[in-house]
């Protein structure tokens, strides 16, 4: 009976979430928000859909409700559900109906991860009719032009069970996420961790060189959300190769040749 | 004392050449052994020729023979250890006997040469692997090393020193294999190895060359070695400096190491003109000072590699040896190459070599896409980009300013320099255009002509996907013994698959049905006793009950039933030469009627076919990938299968149980259609054949597949059961049966 679903709410005036824009994603969010176009994110773990999501929420003065999808994650998670209190059943809206009553922004992250008749629940929403049928109160929840659908997800880990339906993909507006560049990245860095730009510089050195290992090795190269935590704990006074082993190396893989590989990276760097 | 040695090797030499000569009869071939042994190294001809001479007093037959295995153990030994290897060859030889000498002599694996590998130093094979990812990750190239006499690059293999033991430490040494690596990845990306033919083509007299590298240029020179040698500890202070930037906590750690090489190299006033020039330059660039009294072109020199601490491009460094050579042309004496244990040398004819063959694949990569590009129908060549190359949005390819365009099929290609000048040069543009940057509008997508040919997968192009082989009488695997090729069926022209669905029209709309019981739905289980949901009806009785006064049901939840079946099916269709006629026209037809069944089914299914020539060439055709719709050009596909060549059965099971292990599912099918023993032309068959087939269904049993074959032989059950095991099979011995028989059996298989 728990809630597995995550919410959060951002608060509509809270404080300017930290976004560096790579290319001209902001402005065709806008476009599409302005138009009624849900949105599809893909792109690697850590390179900053979550954040671009929060961003744009706060730039709009929307509020933003993310779920987190699991395998588990059924329909009326979303929509709602009845509970017992004291005594009497109660209707309890779901984190999407609550999105959609208040006209703002639900943001399912990794929405592959949930089953196959729990997306199809959101595909009225994500079509021109803009509607939410919530079967067990027998109501119709038109969406207001506020409302605003966002999906992610991460094409890297594609299996064959683990792929958007067409009839899903097709409802969205689609924006690819990658890496930022090595400047970019550099002040991403800088600004979220506080430490020195030459510092930083080495640890994007460091990353790019372990996105290198990518299908040679490593399933995945060390996101930005990975630097920033190496960052943070050199600035909090870890070694920088203790910290690099920690906060990257060792979260990107279990294999011993290739921890190796990564410390002699490492060494090599700084 | 000598003169009795030389007299004794003499006397070996002419006896040996006597024994061979009575049994080998050829003049050329007894040459030809004794030309082997004086090729070894110095030190091991003596044993090497002791060992020959010995051999051939009672069998000199096989002499030859046990030279091509010397010759073996000596590439991966050093002379020291094969010295010793031999040693132990011929005690083995006087002691125990021919057999043991040929059996300890079989042993050339890299194991069991290990037991004579000296201990000092570090070795390059136990190192290898980490190198390779370590260069890997610092250059997003996957570059292979090797062992070499001298540390070089042909820019795609580095070659290392075997053994590195200039310090007692491992980590010292494994220190310097990363600074040889490093080093000469710095200069393939820095572009000291490979000067753009523009910059080449400033400093040639001879600018008819077409495409001048490396190599021409150095032998323009009147003394190429030291021209090279110069350019080589020039551009060090150039890389040096590049690899500061890029290494700095690598570079730190390097200094040590360099001072220490400084200090053992020799003074540059014991040496000649032109050597002490070079030994000069690597000396100051080692450790930024020269042991030893300068000479005036030397302190000249340091000035001019100085300057090139703080340039970036290779054109500079050849500027200044240009500029250096002019002034050398008084010294006459002999150069004497020093040696360098870091780092290394350059080569320039071995890059030349490679830079051709690359340049040659590179245009038949080209060809061939650009082929296929033209013979897709338009249709099609959306789904044939978005497979080979990522069209990124909203970050999309745009058009660069400098780069030129070929349009073709309504799609704009980008050129980079290369592949235009090959496209020119070959003509291959077919019916496409050739635009520059000025004629193409900004807002128009591009795709990068090397996005369309990088993403072959490396090593199925050359040599396909190697396999091993169980060989029975060994009792061992013959490692990568087999070629596997995977290959694309051309699409066959007749309506193949119309005709049958209309020849079984009625069968098959009884066969959907069928198959249509089978699939489950997922079923919403209400009253349960916990689940996803509260089971509103349920709760309501309940409270209504406790109301009442009664005790409530706990029988409050709904739950989703998700036992959906989760089947994967390859079938594997027997391509062979023997299947002509009706066992080929009954396979297709089986296949259509599977797939209908299928395809109303929901179960994932792949269909390949398989047929061969030696181990050297199995060829594996994709039908249908789990990943691809059935779809027309399946239909066609399947239309296009044609009797092939022989049955090697082995690997087309291992490649299928690789392509089943890839896919997430509960059940994995590998169904076998096949109408006989396997057989191939270099001895595979009979129970040889057999067994490597029964070892590769274990193997697949092992990954959790379910083999199954359907074969249409008679006498087939003489060795099927041994092959799949008792229940693992069915023998029809009509063919004209298999259609119907085959979706009965996966039903039966799946349920």
């Amino acid at each position: 009976m728990n809630l597995k679903a995550t919410e959060t709410k951002s608060p509509v005036l809270g404080e300017k979430p930290y976004y560096r824009a790579i290319s001209n994603e902001v402005e065709l969010f806008e476009s599409a928000y302005a138009h009624q176009i849900p949105i599809l994110m893909k792109g690697p773990t850590g390179c900053g859909k979550t954040r671009f999501m929060h961003y744009m929420a706060w730039k709009l003065r929307r509020p933003l409700i993310t779920v987190s999808c699991h395998d588990d994650l059924t329909a009326s998670d979303l929509v709602g559900r009845y509970l017992i209190k004291g005594g009497e059943t109660v209707w309890v809206d779901g984190p999407l109906t609550n999105a959609v009553r208040t006209g703002g922004f639900c943001y399912l992250d990794e929405i592959v991860e949930a089953r196959k008749d729990t997306t199809v629940v959101i595909h009225p929403l994500a079509d021109d009719r803009r509607i939410l049928p919530i079967e067990k109160r027998g109501e119709i929840l038109k969406a207001p032009p506020e409302f605003l659908l966002a999906i992610s997800y991460n094409p890297g880990y594609q299996s064959i069970l683990k792929d958007l339906k067409q009839s899903t993909r097709q409802r969205f507006m689609a924006m690819e996420f990658g890496y930022p560049s090595k400047d970019l990245e550099t002040e991403i860095i800088v600004h979220e961790a506080g430490i020195d730009e030459d510092l930083a510089d080495k640890l994007v050195s460091f990353g790019k060189k372990t996105r290198n290992l990518k299908d040679r090795g490593l399933t995945e190269g060390a996101s930005t959300r990975l630097l920033i935590h190496a960052a943070k704990l050199i600035r909090a006074g870890t070694g920088i190769r203790e910290a690099c082993e920690v906060a990257v190396s060792e979260p990107l893989t279990d294999d011993r040749e290739m921890l190796n590989a990564l410390s002699e990276i490492v060494n090599s760097i700084f | 004392m000598q003169t009795t040695s030389k007299k004794h090797q003499e006397q070996l030499w002419e006896g040996l050449r006597n024994n061979l000569t009575l049994d080998l009869f050829d003049e050329e071939e007894v040459e030809e052994v004794l030309s082997d042994i004086k090729s070894f190294d110095p030190s091991l001809r003596q044993k090497a020729l002791a060992l020959c001479f010995a051999l051939s007093q009672s069998a000199s037959g096989l002499v030859p023979n046990v030279l091509r295995r010397v010759k073996a153990a000596a590439k991966s030994l050093s002379p020291i250890e094969t010295e010793r290897w031999i040693t132990q060859a011929f005690d083995f030889l006087e002691s125990k006997g021919m057999d043991t000498f040929f059996q300890f002599l079989s042993k050339t694996d890299e194991e069991d040469l290990e037991k004579f590998r000296s201990l000092e130093g570090l070795h390059l094979h136990s190192v290898i692997s980490l190198l390779e990812t370590y260069i890997c990750g610092i250059s997003g190239i996957s570059m292979k090393i090797a062992a070499g006499d001298e540390t070089y690059t042909d820019t795609e293999t580095l070659y290392l020193p075997r053994v590195i033991s200039f310090y007692k430490e491992a980590e010292k040494n494994f220190l310097i294999y990363k600074l040889l690596v490093v080093y000469q990845w710095a200069q393939i990306s820095q572009g000291s190895l490979t000067p753009e033919p523009r910059i080449l083509r400033c400093f040639l007299k001879d600018d008819s060359l077409s495409y001048p590298d490396i190599s021409s240029l150095f032998s323009s020179f009147h003394d190429p070695e030291l021209a090279v040698d110069l350019y080589a500890v020039l551009d060090a202070c150039r890389i040096e400096n590049f690899l500061a930037r890029e290494l700095p906590g690598l570079m730190k750690l390097a200094s040590q190491i360099k001072e220490d090489l400084c200090r053992q190299r020799p003074e540059v006033d014991t040496l000649t003109d032109k050597t002490a020039l070079v030994e000069g330059l690597y000396q100051y660039h080692l450790s930024g000072h020269v042991r030893g009294r300068l000479s005036r072109e030397l302190s000249e020199a340091l000035t001019i590699a100085d300057k090139l601490k703080t340039k970036d491009a290779c054109s500079d460094t050849l500027d200044s040896l240009f500029a250096m050579w002019g002034s050398l042309s008084h010294m006459q004496d002999e150069y004497h190459r020093p040696v360098f244990l870091y780092p290394g040398v350059i080569d320039p004819q071995k890059i030349s070599q490679c830079q051709q063959a690359r340049r040659k694949s590179l245009q038949e990569k080209i060809q061939s896409a650009i082929t296929k590009l033209v013979n897709l129908p338009d249709v099609e060549i959306e789904p044939f980009l978005r497979e080979k190359s990522k069209v990124h949005v909203p970050m999309k390819n745009q058009p660069k300013k400098d780069a030129d365009y070929l349009l073709l099929k309504g799609r704009l290609f980008e050129l980079d320099h290369e592949s235009k000048e090959i496209i020119h040069e070959t003509g291959i543009f077919a019916d496409g255009i050739l635009l520059d940057a000025s004629s193409v509008g900004q807002n128009c997508a591009v795709i990068s002509v090397m996005d369309l040919i990088e993403d072959e997968k490396p090593g199925e192009v050359q040599g396909g996907i190697k396999y091993d082989e169980w060989d029975f009488r060994r009792g061992d695997y013959k490692k990568s013994w087999c070629s596997l090729f995977e290959q694309d069926i051309a699409p066959g022209e007749e309506p193949f698959v119309d005709l049958t669905l209309k020849r079984y029209g009625g069968y098959i709309k009884v066969l959907r049905r069928k198959f249509e019981l089978l699939k489950k739905e997922m079923k919403l289980l209400r009253r349960q006793k916990e689940g996803d949901d509260i089971d509103i009806d349920a709760t309501i009785e309940a409270y209504a009950d406790m109301k009442a006064g009664l005790a409530p049901s706990q029988n409050l939840f709904v739950k989703l039933d998700r036992q959906a079946r989760s089947i994967a099916a390859l079938f594997l269709l027997d391509m062979s030469g023997s299947t002509k006629g009706w066992v080929n026209q009954s396979e297709k037809e089986a296949l259509v009627l599977m797939c209908e069944a299928l395809e109303s089914l929901g179960d994932r299914y792949a269909i390949y076919g398989f047929s061969g020539e030696t181990r050297n060439r199995t060829e594996f055709y994709k039908i249908k990938s789990f990943r691809e719709e059935y779809s027309e050009a399946v239909r066609k596909r399947i239309a296009g299968i044609v009797p092939k060549e022989y049955t090697r059965m082995g690997p087309p099971i291992r490649h299928s149980s690789r392509i089943l292990g890839e896919i997430d599912a509960k059940t994995k099918l590998l169904i076998t259609l096949s109408d006989g023993h396997p057989e191939d032309g270099d001895g595979y068959r009979g129970d040889y054949g057999i067994e490597d087939t029964r070892k590769a269904l274990i193997e697949a049993k092992d990954q959790d597949i379910k083999p199954f074959c359907i074969t249409l032989h008679k006498e087939a059950s003489s060795y099927l059961p041994h092959l799949f095991g008792e229940v693992g099979y069915i023998v029809l011995d009509d063919v004209r049966k298999l259609p119907s028989r085959i979706t009965e059996i996966y039903r039966k298989l799946t349920t």
